[in-house]
């Protein structure tokens, strides 16, 4: 199967809905001419033109809100907020508009949009520009929230959101633009609420999101050696979540290490830990354990920054722990 | 003869619709007064012209966004009753099925897409609006209603800009009414609302709020030039509120005097003064004009009992509306 | 003072730059900001400036190549000749260690001893390294808590390594010999402690040198090896799995606090708790936790019974049965199985069944007074004769609850005061 890189396939999705349905349009700052910083989106102004790839000005709250607009109106807005740290900004016509339209209006005015953005540290970019702040808006109801971890899952996560009649935030990880993944030429959707396993295992579940899919996968990696099965799920999509597969593979290996770039309290790991607890409670073998970025805005110095994220050595380190039944918490 | 004939009917449409939107208003007062109606409304009253003479230049299928004072809006645009009461009753047969409210009310079917309980928060959504018929190369227009208060939001700066650089057909209708919640509107806002709008290059009008001919002439003009494509413009409307900030702002003369209520209330009234006109005209006589508000008070005395007695929406429907459903059909490829 | 000519960051989504071209060779004399190489973008081709004068040398990446952004591709020398300081690769993993590679062969394990041993002290080598062996041979003995056991080689060929020495100890499942099937070369005697210097096969490769800082660490700060505390109130500290399957199996963890297993306890720990010795005998005196009660009836009315019931049959009376039926009927389980001991002999009524309870029959025997202690389950002796019966019952208290103990020897008691009155 050819491999391409997950900057690639988010082009290729968006390049394909937009010639399947000519009401969707990109809005963002430079995505036309330059096709991003990150270059994600080169050559869809060429083949769309400027009416339907929108460079906006640095007007966040404005563009988001225009979005919304539209999205009440019969056009279906790709939004592109070039660093997740942003969504701040924007969080009353995402929260308090986009969010709320349809359940406000009984059902009558919904919000067919999708807020393109990133997460993802250890660029040297400092605090600003490297945050992962999906459990912002997964916290909200009224918005579904998506995030690939290989380019496999950006482009069948994409088309889906595109399709999708609701708001979707899409997550991508900024480290992982260039690397690639086998990507099939054929059209293909990934359901929203479908978790992945991406390697079965029998000791220990460890469940990861975004780049801590591959954190994860090379943690295993390290316990096969050790005689530890370990288990890798990447649930693919926050919200709507695929509890069922996260319980039963808790319920198989009674132990989960639940690992996320989003900070270490108040977050994704800390929802998806609860439900286990609550659901597979009487098969748990040990606590689940929550692994995040360190509650610390992020550092520039490298020395600091590497040191705040979730490592394989970490994870397996963890793992190792739960399966021998020390303490890692008093008790 | 034809011309006065239709003429008489969009006036006497007019003076209607703004009955409607008064008596409406007392009516929802009264259900606040009497304790009958969960939560706080913002009463319209007063400013009647402002909806009525812009939404009469406007089709179904222009589009309006509305502010937390939205019933004007709802009414003007063409809502029934019946739902309306509903709506501010949480009742099911609301127009958002009793979960909006005042502040969210919306109706899809006549282009209102919504009241907004975050001031300016609809700003975005009407430029929007107006992005999409450029975009499905409509000639709708979309007028965004906003207060002074609002004109402190960032958003309407940021929205403006856009519209301007892309000639969106939005007009943006500050309806001026002296005064942001409790404080003086000079108090909030520095310089000239419409400088601010000529700041972009965006043409900006100054009108008489309370005479909804004046009112629904310039909108006119400015609805035809938007369909071309000259948007988007900025219109400052004079008004008064005679309710204070929201139904429960009883006690106000710390703001604001009672002298310069009366004031308005009896000189400026914008249904008063157009019904001396009609009958000036020889358009409709005075006992023509009462009639037509007998019939108002009577349809919504029924529509309040109506709502009163009507069914609050069932305990089920509290998670639904959510998310809207997807066709799983078009989540295939080849679909 | 060699200057070196790196590949530049190139824009925000490129981490490797594609050497389109060397402009210049290597050896070319260059002045400070003359274009050295072109490079690939993705927008378009960007050349590369010389840092300073001087000779371009060593050169490490060619035309075509994709070079890291960041990595040194070459230097600018006082003089034309490669200075031959290119980086040196990383060391090679395991490259050290193979003079410490174990002799090819079968491992020879330390077998499990003894459930508390953990490991054995090996008393002493039967075999050299180096000599033959056959598959019976004693190869070693170790010592376990009980007495000195024989371990045979398990294997026909020749001894190539001893791990340890005689004298130490060596965890249970552990490799201690390897025997292989050639005379081997070296044959390699080690002592236990040199253990930590060999390279297994299976160990991970020692990571590369990288520009990066320290390897990360969890954000899950570990704690020590702690064991918790047993709580004043009692309360054993166990994982909700292993307290589910305790429960479904009838496993009492109290059991394991009892034997100083350390809390907490997961589902591992059950193995341990399944695998403790069944609580011992009743002991020669009985303990303060049985349970011992007392009654007295005429003994004439049971008596009396038998003979009526013979003559009402015309059969001999089945004492024993009788007084079966008396006592599970007591039980409130008339069905259930008891064990009726008398005259030396055991019946069980009815045959075939697991008996719930035993009732030995010493009436009419000088015995008057027993104190047995609790059994694996309630036993009801029946002692005296002419006047008085005594009905004994004894029992562990989990057998049976004071109310069911009581119950049990009043209806039994009862039935044996007025057997007719409980027959209708």
């Amino acid at each position: 199967m050819r491999e391409i890189t997950l900057s690639q396939a988010v082009n290729e999705a968006i390049a394909e809905e937009m010639r399947r349905d000519p009401t969707t349009f990109l809005i963002g700052e430079d995505v036309a001419e330059a096709g991003t910083p990150f270059k994600v989106l080169a050559g869809l102004a060429d083949e769309f033109g400027t009416e339907r790839v929108i460079d906006t000005p640095i007007a966040e709250p404005g563009f988001m809100g225009i979005a919304v607009g539209a999205a009440l109106t019969g056009s279906r807005p790709i939004v592109d907020l070039m660093f997740g740290d942003f969504i701040y900004l924007i969080m009353d016509q995402l929260c308090n508009q986009a969010a709320k339209a349809y359940y406000m209006s009984g059902g009558k005015l919904n919000v067919p949009l999708v807020l393109r953005t990133n997460l993802g540290a250890t660029r040297r970019s400092a605090a600003q520009h490297s945050q992962s702040l999906h459990a912002l808006v997964a916290h909200i109801p009224g918005l579904k929230v998506a995030m690939p971890s290989s380019a496999y899952e950006a482009k069948g996560l994409m088309k889906t959101a595109i399709r999708d009649n609701n708001p979707v935030v899409i997550f991508e990880d900024k480290l992982m633009y260039n690397d690639k993944a086998p990507v099939p030429e054929e059209e293909y959707l990934i359901p929203f609420g479908e978790a992945h396993v991406k390697r079965e295992g029998t000791d220990i579940t460890l469940i990861a999101t975004s780049s801590m899919v591959q954190v994860c996968e090379a943690a295993a990696e390290m316990l096969a050696a050790e005689g530890i099965s370990a288990e890798v799920i990447d649930p693919r999509t926050i919200v709507p979540l695929d509890e069922a597969t996260l319980i039963a593979s808790a319920k198989k290996t009674s132990r989960v290490i639940v690992v996320d770039e989003g900070h270490q309290s108040y977050g994704i790991t800390g929802e998806i830990a609860g439900r286990i607890n609550e659901k597979a409670f009487y098969h748990l073998d040990a606590p689940v354990l929550r692994m995040g970025a360190m509650d610390v805005p992020v550092p520039f110095s490298p020395a600091l920054e590497d040191i705040t994220v979730p490592t394989p050595e970490g994870v397996a380190e963890n793992a190792r722990k739960l399966m021998s039944g020390e303490m890692i918490h008093a008790a | 003869m034809a011309d006065t004939k239709t003429n008489t009917e969009d006036y006497m449409r007019m003076y209607r619709q703004m009955v409607r939107i008064r008596v409406f208003e007392d009516n929802a007062n009264q259900l606040y007064l009497s304790a009958k109606m969960p939560g706080l409304t913002h009463m319209y009253s007063g400013e009647e012209a402002v909806a009525v003479g812009i939404c009469e230049a406007l089709t179904d299928d222009d589009r309006i966004t509305s502010t937390h004072r939205g019933h004007g809006h709802c009414v003007a645009k063409g809502a029934d009753y019946k739902q309306m009461f509903c709506e501010l009753l949480g009742k099911e047969e609301g127009y958002c099925r009793g979960k909006g409210g005042s502040m969210h009310i919306a109706d899809q079917s006549h282009g209102n897409l919504g009241a907004n309980a975050i001031v300016g928060g609809s700003m975005g959504i009407a430029t929007g609006s107006a992005l999409s018929s450029k975009l499905q190369g409509s000639d709708d227009v979309t007028v965004c209603f906003f207060g002074d208060g609002a004109t402190a939001q960032g958003l309407l700066y940021e929205v403006m800009n856009m519209a301007a650089l892309w000639h969106l057909p939005v007009i943006y209708a500050c309806e001026n009414n002296g005064y942001s919640e409790y404080t003086k509107t000079e108090e909030i806002a520095a310089g000239s609302i419409t400088a601010r709008a000529e700041a972009f290059g965006i043409e900006a009008f100054t009108v008489d709020g309370q005479d909804v001919l004046a009112v629904n002439d310039l909108t006119q003009k400015l609805v035809a030039r938007a369909r071309k494509g000259e948007g988007p413009f900025f219109v400052e409307l004079l008004t008064y509120r005679y309710h204070g900030h929201h139904v429960g702002d009883i006690n106000r003369a710390y703001y604001r005097e009672k002298e310069e209520e009366t004031i308005w209330k009896e000189s400026r009234d914008p249904i008063v003064n157009f019904g001396k006109w009609l009958s000036e005209e020889g358009i409709a006589s005075a006992e023509d004009l009462k009639t037509m508000e007998d019939e108002i008070r009577a349809e919504a005395k029924q529509a309040v009992d109506y709502a009163l007695a009507a069914k609050y929406p069932d305990e089920s429907e509290v998670d639904m509306h959510v998310f809207a459903p997807t066709d799983p059909a078009t989540l295939r490829p080849g679909a | 003072m060699p200057h070196e000519v790196i590949m530049p960051a190139l824009g925000m989504a490129q981490d490797t730059g594609k050497i389109v071209g060397w402009l210049k060779q290597p050896g070319d004399a260059v002045k400070a900001g003359e274009a050295l190489f072109e490079v690939e973008t993705d927008k378009a081709t960007m050349e590369v400036e010389a840092p300073a004068d001087g000779f371009l040398t060593d050169v490490q990446a060619g035309d075509g190549e994709d070079v890291p952004v960041g990595n040194v591709i070459a230097l600018i020398s006082d003089t034309a000749e490669d200075s031959g300081s290119r980086v040196a690769p990383a060391p090679a993993a395991g490259d050290a260690a193979s003079e410490d590679a174990l002799p090819e062969g079968i491992g020879v394990i330390m077998p499990a001893l003894g459930m508390a041993q953990d490991e054995g002290v090996i008393v002493a080598w039967h075999k050299a390294p180096g000599e033959a062996v056959a598959s019976g041979d004693i190869l070693f003995e170790v010592e376990t808590d009980k007495a000195t056991m024989e371990v045979e080689a398990g294997q026909d060929g020749f001894v190539a390594a001893l791990l340890a020495e005689a004298g130490e100890a060596a965890p249970v499942g552990e490799v201690i010999a390897i025997i292989s099937g050639e005379k081997p070369a070296t044959p390699v005697q080690r002592s236990w402690a040199d253990k930590a210097k060999a390279v297994p096969a299976a160990a991970p490769p020692p990571t590369e040198a990288e520009d990066k800082p320290a390897p990360p660490k969890a954000p899950a700060k570990p704690a020590a090896k702690a064991t918790a505390p047993v709580s004043p109130g009692g309360r054993i500290l166990a994982s909700p799995k292993a307290r589910r399957i305790a429960l479904e199996e009838g496993l009492d963890l109290g059991r394991l606090v009892e034997s100083g297993h350390p809390q907490p306890y997961h589902v591992a720990d059950l193995e341990v708790l399944r695998n403790l010795p069944a609580e011992a005998a009743a002991p020669a005196t009985a303990t303060a936790s049985s349970r011992r009660l007392t009654a007295e009836v005429p003994a004439e009315a049971f008596a009396a019974f038998c003979a009526w019931a013979a003559e009402d049959s015309g059969a001999p009376v089945d004492r024993p049965a009788l007084l079966a039926r008396f006592a599970a009927a007591a039980l409130g389980r008339p069905d259930a199985g008891v064990a009726v001991e008398s005259h030396g002999q055991t019946r069980t009524l009815p045959e075939d069944t697991d008996p719930v309870l035993i009732l030995r029959d010493l009436a009419g025997s000088p015995l008057t007074s027993i104190n047995l202690g609790a059994e694996d389950v309630p036993v009801l002796t029946l002692t005296g004769a002419c006047d008085t019966l005594t009905i004994t019952l004894e029992c562990a208290p989990g057998q049976l609850s004071a109310p069911e103990a009581l119950d049990l020897l009043a209806g039994f008691a009862g039935r044996m005061g007025e057997p007719l009155r409980h027959l209708l």
